[in-house]
């Protein structure tokens, strides 16, 4: 199939220089070709990545994680990318399930392949969390009509047809209902894969808490008055 | 009497201001005018703001005055921030240009689509990615 070129993966990061670097050595080990978005990083992570092995985009100050995605989905159009992959910087997914991914979308012609923690494994997860991540995925299914598992997983791959509808808005976190939102507005077809989420104690200190949570929320109703 | 003068001189500045802000925004001038005149009025009326008050079923027109005000200053607040929002999007499509066209490809020519990666090993001094993990 001609079309089953070699995945590009965009990385958001900010202030990863701790992990940034094995996840970008990893995937290119794997053979795929990275690009890490840099959101104003105070660290090393721009160096870092760039070290390892990644294309690197900068941004001159933090934008926020919606902004680093869709900057990197940009530079990977750019580059000709025909598949890309959305993959965290903190080291919390498995490379091996981005093939599970690409796979999904060749098999059965989806144009977003999303991973779920929740069809998978999530060792480690706390119960605090688990609850949280279930009222979003609540309030997302209720929102945009798609019967997705897990709202906010950060791997996900689509085709370049499904990356180029995608336009996001969201700088902050509310990114992720927004990503379903679109992908619900396309029409494209969409699966869900499991995936392992590995919680790391550097992942838990550097993921969202309640208060997040709801200004998450308060974000997303502020784009329900905005439009 | 010397609050009403106070009151009288700000209220006045607000009603030039509106007229210089007509050209941009005539809305939002009229508006503006409308608001600052009312003030005027009812700052050397006050017992019309009271009869006005009790007419639409609220006490004093002190109080009247205080409500429209808060009602007010929540649009002009939502306002903002809609602005903000707004501005914020033009900041991300500037940061997002700038950001890709300072783009600094990867070291090690990996498997991309695309032609870019051509130009990229073109160039010098380059090594394999010193990895430590």
């Amino acid at each position: 199939m001609a079309s089953r070129s070699q995945p590009y993966v965009v990385i958001p990061a900010y202030n990863e220089a701790q992990v940034v670097s094995r996840v970008v050595a990893e995937l290119g080990r794997a053979g795929y070709a990275v690009v890490v978005v840099d959101d104003g990083s105070r660290d090393a992570t721009a160096d870092a990545a760039h070290a390892a092995g990644a294309a690197l985009v900068s941004h001159p100050f933090n934008l926020g994680q919606g902004a680093a995605l869709q900057t990197g989905i940009d530079y990977a159009l750019a580059q000709g990318a025909e598949v890309v992959v959305t993959f965290d910087a903190d080291g919390q997914h498995r490379v091996s399930d981005i093939s599970r991914l690409t796979e999904a979308l060749f098999q059965e012609h989806a144009e977003f392949a999303l991973g779920s923690r929740f069809l998978g494994q999530a060792p480690n997860l706390p119960p605090l969390r688990r609850v949280l991540l279930r009222a979003a995925t609540a309030f997302t299914r209720l929102t945009t009509g798609l019967q997705v598992t897990d709202t906010h997983n950060g791997l996900r791959a689509m085709t370049r047809r499904g990356a180029g509808a995608i336009r996001l808005r969201q700088n902050r976190m509310a990114h992720a209902s927004e990503w379903l939102s679109q992908i619900a507005d396309s029409g494209l077809r969409y699966v869900e894969r499991p995936v392992t989420i590995e919680y790391t104690a550097y992942s838990l200190a550097k993921g969202q808490s309640i208060g997040d949570a709801i200004l998450i929320l308060l974000d997303l109703f502020a784009r329900r008055l905005y439009r | 009497m010397i609050a009403q003068f106070i009151l009288s001189v700000l209220l006045a500045g607000i009603v030039v201001y509106a007229w210089s802000e007509y050209a941009r925004s005539p809305a939002v001038a009229v508006l503006t005018l409308l608001v600052a005149s009312a003030g005027l009025y009812f700052v050397w009326m006050p017992e019309h703001s009271t009869q006005l008050a009790e007419a639409v079923g609220i006490g004093r027109g002190v109080d009247l005055i205080l409500y429209i005000w808060v009602c007010l200053s929540l649009i002009v607040l939502l306002n903002l921030h809609l602005k903000l929002r707004t501005q914020m999007e033009l900041i991300t499509a500037l940061a997002r240009k700038i950001a890709l066209a300072d783009a600094r490809p990867a070291r090690v020519p990996s498997h991309s689509a695309g032609a870019a990666k051509t130009r990229e090993s073109a160039r010098p001094g380059e090594s394999g990615g010193k990895i430590s993990d």
